[in-house]
């Protein structure tokens, strides 16, 4: 009888060590996924920044208190299909125990995978978007809650720059405002909210323009422009670093030479400055990180921590990208893709140390997550109760096209106006 | 009125560009019969050729642009001696399609080697706005119908006015009866490629030149298209007025139309109305009648 018993027992221990045995060993994994080609220009200096940054992870930053993070990287190319087709096969091939962490760059990704990341797999995602449907006050952690963005949303950004306009207009009339937006999920995200503001705050919006990506010529948009009288125009849902953001903006300079140009977080910042020139020159935009990078780059102000991080890690690891002309044109993609690895590594980190390193407990530690990011924002804290990085600041581009031998080329930054800005705090 | 004029004349400037790349199209088309899909990518190869020169070795523009249209000229020899050459004899069909892989290929090829994002591109030429008024012609948009009406000229008076040009005609009438008469039509097929290519890279310039250049530019070859369909595949006048149409449609559409709600039609409406002008006149405004027995 006590032999007969001794074998379940045997047999039922081996069992709990066998099981015991892979979660002893259970890999921690994350993907993460950027627009590295495709319609919005070659930005492979984000996978740099995030490659950089994962690699000092595992080797100098502690891991995930000692445990290394098995990470995965893609370039989907601006394209959401690629975006949920490498999702989809990322969840087939690694099991939910290991696969702990995803991010992704944009709405139209968002939204197909919003049944799969918060029903099926409740996976915490962390993402480039700023979507206002998905991330403000219709969306949001009740409906998605497990979409996380790493900005504050267009619609805030927007507001933002309505509220310039107000604040920054000169004359007895009411402010004239101009929209141009691209006909994206993007470029339509934010108008209403702006344009409720407007009306809200007095300025009226006297035209809004969809012009496309394939545009060659923007003498027809800003004639309409011009005709409105717009004294004030937002260009919103483009990339800096492409075409029609240097054929509108230099156009714009001719046709539109007293108005002021603005924009949101994509065509802020230091791309526009080497493809459009001084046409560039006193654009005032919003960002949601410190798109500190001037041109010549050893002219750009190190006071921001986590600038000053970037570009050390670019000097470090990459002094040949980093160089002028190397491939590194801005710094703001490396710190976005380095941005990205270091808050993951905050949340995993948190999440092993609460003794849940789970989806779950990842997302438990994400909603209570209080931060300054390595001092991205000047030192503030962001909370992520609303899932955004609430952060905003103003910027101004200052540029300067300067002789360098035969050739001009242009010379400049963009310049914060004033500290960074909490949205969650505004009563608008 | 002066709203009317200025769409107007917006139109004629960018359809003079227009009905370069529609002549780029034409040509190949008379000696060959067949399409050059690749209009694109032959635009962008060109342009890249010229920048390379103008921007980055920098080369006065008058040396760059010689130097910069003849490596582009070159450029669309061998591309000819490469692909179209060993499928002489064959149908038209074929070398279309192998324009379509072309295109693929050479896309590749420019983001492999310059990247996929925009490189600045202004050529500091001669500010000749015109500014009457409400009306405003851009400096940029005025050199680019210079460029492009010049260059069509010039090609003309080639095609016209000089034996190779009377070859390259006799060739397009037809290849047997011009190698009868001591007409080498195989190089006549390698000249006419390097011209179209030369073509199109002016039409590449000139429309780089409202602000920067990048893979995505070849986009612009795409009007080529609705350009030589409505005037007339085989047709030189057809490229000239074709080109003028598509451009004076596109303006009318982007002042007019879209402003009532109809977002993007502008990029649309040139292909409407080709399909109005095949319903009436199935081989385009100026193209030549074919009655074929079958």
């Amino acid at each position: 009888m006590e032999k007969r018993a001794f074998a379940p027992i045997v047999l039922a221990l081996t069992l709990v060590v066998a099981l015991a045995a892979p979660s002893a060993s259970k890999e921690i994994k994350v993907l993460s996924q950027f627009p590295m080609s495709g319609p919005v220009g070659t930005l492979p200096e984000f996978g740099m920044g995030y490659i950089d940054g994962m690699n000092w992870i595992n080797s100098e930053g502690g891991g995930v208190n000692g445990k290394k993070i098995t990470w995965f990287l893609e370039d989907f190319r601006y394209d959401p299909t690629v975006e949920v087709a490498n999702f989809n096969k990322y969840c087939a091939e690694h099991s939910r125990e290991e696969f702990l962490m995803a991010t992704g760059y944009i709405t139209g990704g968002l939204k197909p995978l919003i049944e799969k990341v918060n029903v099926e797999e409740k996976i915490p995602w962390l993402d480039g978007s700023y979507s206002t449907e998905i991330f403000g006050v219709e969306g949001g952690p009740d409906k998605y809650p497990y979409y996380y963005s790493l900005g504050a949303t267009y619609g805030d950004q927007m507001k933002l720059l309505v509220k310039w306009v107000k604040e920054n207009h000169k004359g007895k009339e009411r402010p004239r405002l101009g929209i141009v937006y691209s006909p994206t999920a993007w470029g339509r995200d934010g108008l209403p909210e702006a344009v409720a503001y407007a009306k809200k705050l007095g300025v009226d919006v006297v035209s809004q323009i969809e012009y496309p990506y394939t545009a060659t010529d923007a003498t027809n948009e800003c004639t309409a422009l011009r005709k409105a009288k717009a004294q004030y125009v937002i260009y919103h849902g483009y990339s800096g670093a492409a075409s029609y953001t240097a054929i509108f903006f230099k156009t714009a300079k001719k046709i539109l030479k007293d108005v002021q140009l603005m924009g949101t977080h994509y065509t802020t910042g230091r791309f526009p400055i080497l493809v459009c020139g001084d046409a560039y020159d006193g654009y005032v935009g919003v960002a949601t990180r410190p798109f500190l990078d001037a041109v010549p780059r050893e002219k750009t102000p190190m006071d921001n921590p986590m600038v000053k991080m970037s570009h050390d890690f670019a000097k470090k690891y990459r002094p040949a990208d980093y160089a002028e002309g190397g491939k590194i044109k801005d710094m703001f993609l490396y710190m976005e893709g380095l941005t990205y690895a270091l808050i993951l590594q905050e949340a995993l980190v948190r999440a092993d140390k609460a003794g849940e390193l789970t989806r779950l407990g990842i997302k438990k530690v994400l909603d209570e997550m209080e931060w300054d990011f390595k001092g991205l924002f000047g030192g503030k804290k962001f909370s992520y109760r609303f899932h955004t990085i609430p952060m905003v600041q103003y910027f101004k581009a200052q540029v300067k096209m300067q002789k360098v031998g035969e050739k001009e080329v242009p010379t400049g930054a963009v310049l914060p106006l004033g500290d960074w800005i909490n949205v969650d705090e505004i009563k608008w | 009125m002066a709203d009317f004029l200025q769409t107007l004349g917006s139109g004629v400037l960018v359809g003079m560009v227009y009905a370069l790349l529609g002549l780029g199209i034409v040509i190949i088309f008379r000696a060959s019969e067949a399409f050059n899909f690749a209009i694109g990518e032959f635009l962008v190869v060109g342009t890249f050729l010229f920048f390379i020169l103008f921007f980055d070795l920098h080369l006065p523009f008058l040396v760059a642009l010689p130097l910069g249209l003849a490596a582009a000229g070159v450029a669309g020899g061998v591309v000819e001696r490469l692909t179209i050459k060993p499928l002489l004899g064959r149908s038209p069909i074929s070398m279309t399609i192998v324009t379509l892989g072309l295109a693929s290929l050479l896309r590749a090829s420019v983001q492999l080697i310059f990247g996929a994002h925009a490189y600045s591109f202004m050529l500091e030429l001669p500010d000749i706005t015109i500014e009457i008024g409400e009306i405003l012609f851009l400096s940029e948009s005025l050199w680019s119908a210079i460029l492009g009406s010049g260059t069509f000229v010039l090609v003309l008076f080639f095609l016209f006015g000089t034996r190779w040009g009377v070859a390259i005609r006799a060739t397009s009438e037809s290849q047997a009866k011009a190698l009868a008469i001591g007409i080498d039509s195989r190089f006549i097929l390698l000249m006419v490629w390097a011209l179209s290519a030369v073509c199109i890279a002016v039409a590449g310039i000139a429309i780089s030149n409202f602000g920067s250049l990048s893979y995505m530019t070849a986009i612009v070859g795409m009007r080529a298209i609705p350009v030589v369909l409505i005037g007339g595949m085989d047709s030189i006048t057809g490229a000239l007025v074709g080109g003028i149409i598509v451009g004076v449609c596109e303006a009318f559409v982007g002042s007019y139309v879209e402003p009532m709600g109809l977002v993007g039609f502008k990029n649309i409406a040139p292909y409407i109305l080709l399909i109005l002008v095949l319903f009436i006149r199935p081989y385009g405004l100026f193209g030549t009648v074919r009655i074929e027995r079958v």
